[in-house]
């Protein structure tokens, strides 16, 4: 009999990178003894009727990792997949770095999920060896059962209790690629059948006891406090019960969301403000002061050989200027977060991308310990980085606190986006040198902007700031003797976070872009040109990252085959390219094909091909691609500008995203690869702004360096 | 304060709110029905979609008032069990992401095969004009769409 102390012995014998941490509470179903389930790590539970849950260490926000993740386990342990249940983490100690960002969710946690299944396939086996008295050696295991000689045959449900009173393998086998079952094939979204019909939980979802709804009035400057208002304007309206002063501005507590917002209207009217340090802060003066950092000192993310010296021996110099502004996450599901902070509970209930973090901070907010404040995360209505902030977690921890019982706080449109943590605004000045020869001799890439990197540090700056704020540049992959990248830092009033594709997106349309001005320079194809210059190389180290130029090319050569590169098109019409290794990891490479009448961009198929190592779920892989490329396309005519300290966009209205009519056909091309998984959340977006730019010039002989595409027309 | 009475997924219900409080929030709040989400508020995201009456319309630009006396039927109520084709579609294009938007786009899809039982692509183009989906899952949205209407094309 497995006791409880059992359980801890169990998960105890355990290596280290198998268990995350000891897990007392075994989930048993109403009914169903505790003892009886197989619980040998903090992934996976085996339930007596053979159902097995496993618990995903990162987030859902539609990055498909509540499939790809359970299947890593899944398939090392035989499961039946139509016998499981998926349950997201909680932090705490057995979950402490459920940080979900920088397309790492499958490479992170893929080996720790595959070794978990296998260790449970081993242990299972064992039991019925056990039990039949056969060797392991005689056991296989085949959709949740263990298979013996003879005929023999036991499901993992039958054996849970006994394969929990065996040690835990600490280097159990793994399958060859060739073994498996699960991975690598199409798997449709986990979550889907919840979603179609409506019962799938997000944040906004949530409904506790009593619970209340909460808007709050912020100042429309980022930092700036209430000076004076009218309580009685917002508690004269129906269904408001407190309006209460929290750190962020004033909250206006209601029994519906609805109620809270026409109170937060009703206030609104009545306040006035001290606008704090942001509020002569405007994006023309941001850009003047960057277009002066283009020419003052900056911090160097990589120096190689001479540039200056390179330049001035130059037959011939390029140089241009590109410009992209500050963008928006605008999520659908707007931030928001639900909490109890009180004698009656202490937890919340937050689509976090940063659970972690979002714990951590909020528990401190409200004086609790991390640990005293229990979070679940709920299914996340898009993320693209603005869920890995913490203000709206822990402003709803305040708001509850302030409160008392259970309390929803729920951002509008217009919240979402004066209130996001924005992509800046970056200028770019990039020159090349060409020789007498017609070779390129020197690359500088001059980039000019607040620093993203802050925001992730407390406002510190750390040492690798520049490799930060240039990535996609810093990383130019193409051979030039003289490579200058450097990053001056323009300081900025407003907060910052990460956005889908972070710097490299910006960086890469502006590296892509003049790489293709330089070649219509030169009068060289583009493709060739970036072949050429891609060279014969193998492993190249670039600062920090590694990349595979054999990978790079393989990526380009493929789409622009699939795409028919070369091939003649009627006029108006064009072909344009661009790749990049992310972060030396995931290789991209996209031909978009687009025509312009009458002004009109109309983007009609971008070919991509990726390398992103083995692949977990193709049909995820493919969503990446198709949504990453509409992400792309969508900041080619959106952008967040600042007057007087406030985003002059307030909605959908004025900060457009792409819809239905005008995304492209997308032809996504899996180079197979046995390579360890890397990532595919962010790479297609930073090639595609360059690539559709890039075919624009062959459409029409005009270069468009600035985003967005001003007044929406070339 | 006058109650409004109204049909939601075949269930006649009395709602004692104000007058011109949205569908979406008497839908969430009030009825506990949160399928139909919560998006801008301002009638161009379609995250809210439901019908009334059989159209598609955006339930935050919806007064109780205006519908009051009339059959609201949310993604709840299109099928008991994920059974009405356009879901079947949804899932055997596996369109959804995060899938938020999704209820809204289903709501929409619906409408427009009742509509028109086999619409052009720019009919397609036309039904989901007024919708955000920043994941992006549009090219699965139109085939699910042509599979729901009875074959890919």
């Amino acid at each position: 009999m497995t006791s409880r102390r059992d359980f801890l012995k169990v998960t105890g014998a355990a290596g280290a990178g198998l268990v995350l941490g000891l897990h007392l509470d075994a989930k048993p179903r109403p009914g169903e003894a505790a003892k009886a389930t197989f619980h040998p790590n903090a992934f996976l539970a085996i339930r007596p009727d053979g159902t097995a849950q496993i618990t995903v260490p990162k987030v859902e926000m539609g990055q498909g990792v509540r499939t790809a993740l359970p299947l890593a386990l899944a398939e090392e342990l035989d499961l039946d997949w139509s016998r499981i249940e998926v349950a997201t983490a909680q932090p705490g100690p057995e979950f402490k770095a459920m940080n979900t960002g920088g397309s790492t969710s499958v490479s992170t946690t893929w080996d720790a999920l595959r070794r978990a299944g296998a260790a449970a396939r081993e242990m299972l086996k064992g039991a019925a060896a056990a039990q039949w008295g056969v060797s392991i050696a005689q056991c296989r295991t085949e959709k949740g059962f263990v298979l013996g000689p003879d005929g023999k045959k036991l499901g993992y449900g039958a054996l849970a209790e006994a394969a929990a009173k065996l040690p835990v393998p600490k280097d159990p086998p793994l399958k060859k690629p060739g073994e498996y079952r699960l991975l690598g094939k199409r798997t449709p979204r986990f979550d889907g059948p919840a979603i179609v019909t409506g019962k799938a939980v997000f944040g906004l979802d949530v409904r506790r006891p009593g619970q209340r709804f909460a808007a709050v009035l912020r100042c429309p400057v980022p930092g700036g406090q209430p000076k004076s208002w009218d309580e009685a304007k917002a508690t004269s309206v129906r269904g408001v019960k407190a309006v209460l002063k929290v750190p962020t501005g004033i909250a206006v507590v209601a029994d519906s969301t609805w109620a809270a917002f026409k109170g937060r209207d009703a206030l609104a009217a009545t306040a006035t403000w001290d606008e704090g340090a942001a509020r002569d802060f405007s994006s023309a003066a941001l850009e003047a002061r960057s277009r002066t950092a283009l020419a003052g000192p900056a911090d160097d993310a990589r120096r190689e050989g001479d540039p200056a010296k390179a330049l001035a021996a130059a037959a011939k110099v390029l140089e241009a200027e590109y410009s992209f502004p500050y963008q928006a996450h605008v999520t659908v599901e707007p931030m928001n977060a639900t909490a109890q902070v009180g004698a009656d509970g202490t937890e919340m209930w937050v689509g976090s991308q940063s659970a972690n973090r979002a714990q951590d901070r909020a528990a401190a907010a409200v004086g609790l310990k991390a640990e005293q404040l229990k979070v679940n995360v709920p299914l996340i209505g898009g993320g693209f980085g603005r869920r890995l902030g913490t203000d709206f977690s822990t402003e709803a921890a305040q708001v509850a606190k302030a409160a008392g019982g259970a309390v929803q706080v729920v951002w509008d449109r217009e919240d979402d986006i004066r209130h996001d943590l924005h992509h800046p605004a970056t200028l770019h000045r990039l020159r090349a040198g060409i020789d007498g020869a017609g070779a390129l001799t020197a690359w500088t890439h001059r980039i000019a902007g607040p620093a993203v990197r802050r925001s992730w540090t407390g406002g510190q700056k750390a040492p690798s700031q520049a490799s930060t704020e240039t990535n996609g540049a810093y990383d130019i992959p193409y051979a030039i003797p003289a490579i200058a990248v450097d990053f001056a830092e323009v300081e900025a009033p407003t907060p910052l976070g990460w956005w889908r594709g972070i710097q490299i997106v910006p960086n890469v349309f502006a590296r892509e872009c003049f790489f293709d001005e330089v070649a219509h320079a030169l009068g060289k194809d583009p493709l060739r040109f970036r072949l050429d210059l891609l060279g014969d190389r193998g492993k190249v180290k670039f600062g920090r990252d590694e990349a595979d130029i054999r990978r790079l090319k393989k990526v380009l050569e493929v789409a622009a085959a699939k795409a028919g590169w070369g091939r003649k098109l009627p006029a108006g019409r064009g072909l344009g390219l661009a790749c990049h290794a992310y972060d030396g990891r995931t290789y991209a490479a996209e031909v978009a094909e687009v025509s312009v009448v009458k002004g009109r961009l109309k983007v009609h198929k971008v070919t991509c091909a990726v390398d992103c190592g083995l692949v977990v779920n193709p049909a995820g892989l493919e969503a990446q691609v198709e949504g990453g490329i509409a992400f792309g396309l969508s900041a080619l005519f959106s952008q967040i500008t600042w007057e007087k300290g406030r985003t002059v966009q307030t909605g959908y209205h004025d900060f457009p995203v792409l819809r239905l009519g005008d995304m492209p056909l997308i032809e996504t091309h899996i180079i197979p690869s046995a390579e360890a998984p890397s990532g595919m959340g962010e790479p297609p977006v930073p090639v595609a702004i360059p690539a559709v730019l890039n075919a624009v010039f062959a459409a029409t002989g005009k270069r468009i360096r600035k985003v967005p595409i001003e007044g929406g027309l070339i | 304060m006058p109650a409004y009475q109204l049909t939601v997924n075949g269930r006649s219900r009395t709602i004692d709110a104000d007058a011109g409080t949205p569908l979406l929030w008497v839908l969430r709040d009030t009825l506990g029905l949160t399928g139909t989400k919560f998006g801008c508020g301002q009638g161009v995201c379609g995250a809210c979609t439901v019908h009334v009456d059989g159209q598609a319309v955006r339930s935050c630009q919806t007064s109780l008032k205006e519908a009051a006396g009339h059959a609201v039927l949310t993604v709840e109520g299109l099928s008991r069990d994920g059974s009405h084709p356009v879901q079947k579609a949804w899932i055997a294009e596996d369109v959804a992401q995060c899938g938020y938007c999704q209820p809204g786009m289903i709501m929409s899809a619906a409408a427009l095969l009742k509509r028109k039982a086999h619409p052009t692509d720019h009919d397609i183009d036309e039904a989901f004009a007024d919708h955000i989906c920043r994941c992006g899952t549009y090219p699965r949205i139109r085939k699910a769409v042509k599979r729901a209407a009875g074959g890919v094309k």
